[in-house]
């Protein structure tokens, strides 16, 4: 492994490059859909529907059932996945991030509670919790927010658990004790930074994996509500045609898997430089 | 070892435990209650309160969890609204179906998984690597319901080898039952390959580094005899943790590939409980479906001590 490793860091770190220009291009697209779009994203124009990539030149990826432009579309459900993604990684992380700290740091009774109920949160397989939560948050981007967030918690909350465990014995964190230091001081100064690395790399994975839920969850109808736009719901939308026009299948999927492959590779391109960086893998 | 069985078994039912307490808990948040759902929006409060009453609901929440805890027990997972039937005989029923579909697909993504993994891992750095590691990616990446879609319209609609979305039982005979479900079963199958492949190809790395690998050559054994006499065995041992998370996600990725492919199984009912807010039906799928899984995970950790005679020996020495 740590071979084929270091060859490959001299050479160029393909993961991180691909990875890397997949997510700009997508945030480059989430951003010129503020500015400019084809057409507006929401209007129906029956007339114009079902019209095939290339059929009428100002609609490039063609129109779907209701007469809405498609490339619009995708660039409207950019910001979604975008928004969704990011942000319940995010709070899905700051939760995990705070109540593995606490476990690892405090070793009592209510630390094994948490710990317990984190192994409970992350025994449910695939999307089950986020769909029961999305029936109490309710569908839409709130809801796929928190359900999504609380999907991300248990990976965050074990990976900062295991970490703070395993740093504990390490000379610096006694010598740092030694003076008195506040636990939570502790935390903040020397295990954060420590853990940055780790904590980065599953950030960028957590994304991809909170692309996937959203998707999926748009895709069953429980997720981004029309009129309002996502991949997972221009596939779920198109259900009842794509026998007919499969084009309406294609364009909506392949936005999915760069996004997704893109955060990816990132996490692991990512991985791979710091990790060779700090000389071999821990 | 048997400290160790013992932990591992105790730690399977608190996770149980804790499940349990999250379903309950999370679908009791749900706004409006069981009577609200039988009677409707526009039921009077008098008329609500009296179903409630009838139906335990205004008791503390604490005894009925307790109640409902105590039913599972015995395996009685309650009456749903939408079907007023058991919940057991529901998911019993449909159980079958989704059985069918995770086996097939996890032993598609096992072999796929273990011959790329360990070619792969044999030939590092080459063309079939880069190959492999490139399927796995972009495996892992790829949407179920979309490739499932794909797989509609190119193998059910342009070429027809597969029916599309019509099941077939195994009563119908083997045959169709399998051709039925080779579609659903690939595309779950897909998603799986990415991390068992990587798992299979990153353990067998470290097995071929290991110095008794070394050792073996110098002794002049033939490379055949090394990589399946001697790798594959120890490097197998790693997978089988991750095969078991596998299997957990396959349970979860069920719910996608069943409405994909109008499957009559768990996943449809889950969903279709969701949909219709049947919370008894969803809290007693939900907690079939994650007692399988945590089980399941339970066997296959004890399979892999068993396996492996490292723990075998280290807890031994305990």
């Amino acid at each position: 492994m740590k071979k084929s490793m270091n060859k490959s860091r001299k050479k160029w770190n393909v993961s991180l490059a691909i990875g890397t220009v997949l997510i700009l291009a997508v945030v480059i697209v989430c951003i010129v859909s503020f500015i400019y779009m084809p057409h507006d994203p929401i209007e129906m124009n029956t007339t114009l529907n079902f019209l095939r990539p290339g059929a009428n030149e100002s609609y490039i990826l063609g129109t779907d059932n209701f007469g809405r432009d498609i490339l619009s579309r995708i660039m409207m459900g950019s910001r979604t996945v975008l928004l969704v993604g990011v942000v319940s990684t995010a709070f899905g992380a700051v939760i995990g991030i705070i109540l593995g700290g606490f476990a690892a740091m405090s070793k009592n009774i209510v630390s094994s509670i948490i710990m317990r109920f984190v192994d409970g949160m992350m025994a449910f397989p695939g999307i089950l919790l986020a769909m029961m939560l999305v029936l109490v948050v309710g569908r839409g981007e709130k809801g796929s927010i928190v359900a999504i967030a609380m999907f991300i918690v248990p990976t965050f909350a074990r990976l900062v658990y295991s970490m703070v465990l395993d740093t504990e014995s390490m000379l610096f964190v006694k010598a740092a004790k030694s003076y008195g230091i506040t636990k939570r001081r502790l935390f903040k100064k020397h295990y954060i930074p420590l853990m940055a690395t780790r904590l980065i790399t599953q950030f960028s994975s957590s994304i991809a994996h909170a692309i996937m839920v959203e998707t999926s969850l748009s895709f069953l109808g429980l997720g981004i509500q029309a009129p309002n736009a996502s991949w997972g719901l221009m596939l779920n939308e198109s259900r009842k045609y794509f026998l007919t026009y499969p084009y309406l299948a294609v364009a909506p999927g392949i936005a999915i898997v760069f996004t997704v492959l893109g955060f990816n590779l990132f996490g692991d391109g990512l991985n791979e430089l710091l990790e060779n960086g700090k000389g071999g893998k821990r | 070892m048997q400290n160790y069985i013992i932990k591992r078994i105790w730690s399977a039912l608190v996770v149980i435990f804790v499940v349990s307490f999250i379903t309950y808990f999370v679908l009791m948040l749900i706004p409006g209650d069981a009577a609200q759902l039988i009677l409707g929006t526009d039921a009077s409060p008098d008329k609500l309160a009296e179903l409630r009453n009838a139906m335990g609901l205004d008791r503390p929440w604490i005894v009925q969890y307790l109640e409902w805890l105590g039913g599972l027990l015995r395996l009685d997972f309650g009456k749903s609204y939408l079907y007023s039937t058991s919940v057991l005989g529901l998911i019993i029923d449909r159980l079958p179906v989704t059985a069918s579909v995770a086996v097939l697909s996890i032993l598609i993504a096992m072999v796929v998984s273990i011959l790329l993994g360990t070619v792969s891992a044999i030939k590092r750095n080459t063309a079939i690597d880069y190959f492999s590691r490139s399927v796995m990616q972009i495996g892992s990446a790829i949407p179920t319901f979309w490739i499932g879609m794909l797989f509609i319209i190119f193998f059910g609609l342009k070429l027809k080898w597969f029916p599309i979305s019509d099941y077939s039982p195994l009563s119908d005979g083997l045959f169709v039952h399998l051709r039925s479900l080779a579609m659903p079963c690939t595309v779950l199958a897909i998603g799986e390959t990415g991390m068992m492949l990587r798992s299979i190809r990153t353990s067998m790395i470290d097995t071929l580094d290991q110095d008794y690998m070394d050792m073996a050559r110098v002794k002049g054994l033939k490379n055949k005899t090394i990589y399946f006499k001697y790798a594959i065995r120890s490097a197998m041992i790693a997978p089988i943790n991750v095969i078991g998370m596998q299997f957990a996600k396959l349970m979860g990725g069920t719910v996608v590939v069943e409405s994909v492919f109008s499957l009559p199984g768990l996943g449809r009912l889950l969903l279709i409980a969701v949909e219709q807010r049947d919370v008894v039906l969803l809290q007693g799928i939900v907690m079939f479906i994650t007692a399988v899984v945590v089980f399941t995970s339970l066997v296959v950790d004890l399979i892999v001590m068993l396996l492996n005679p490292k723990i075998r020996i280290r807890t031994r020495g305990e």
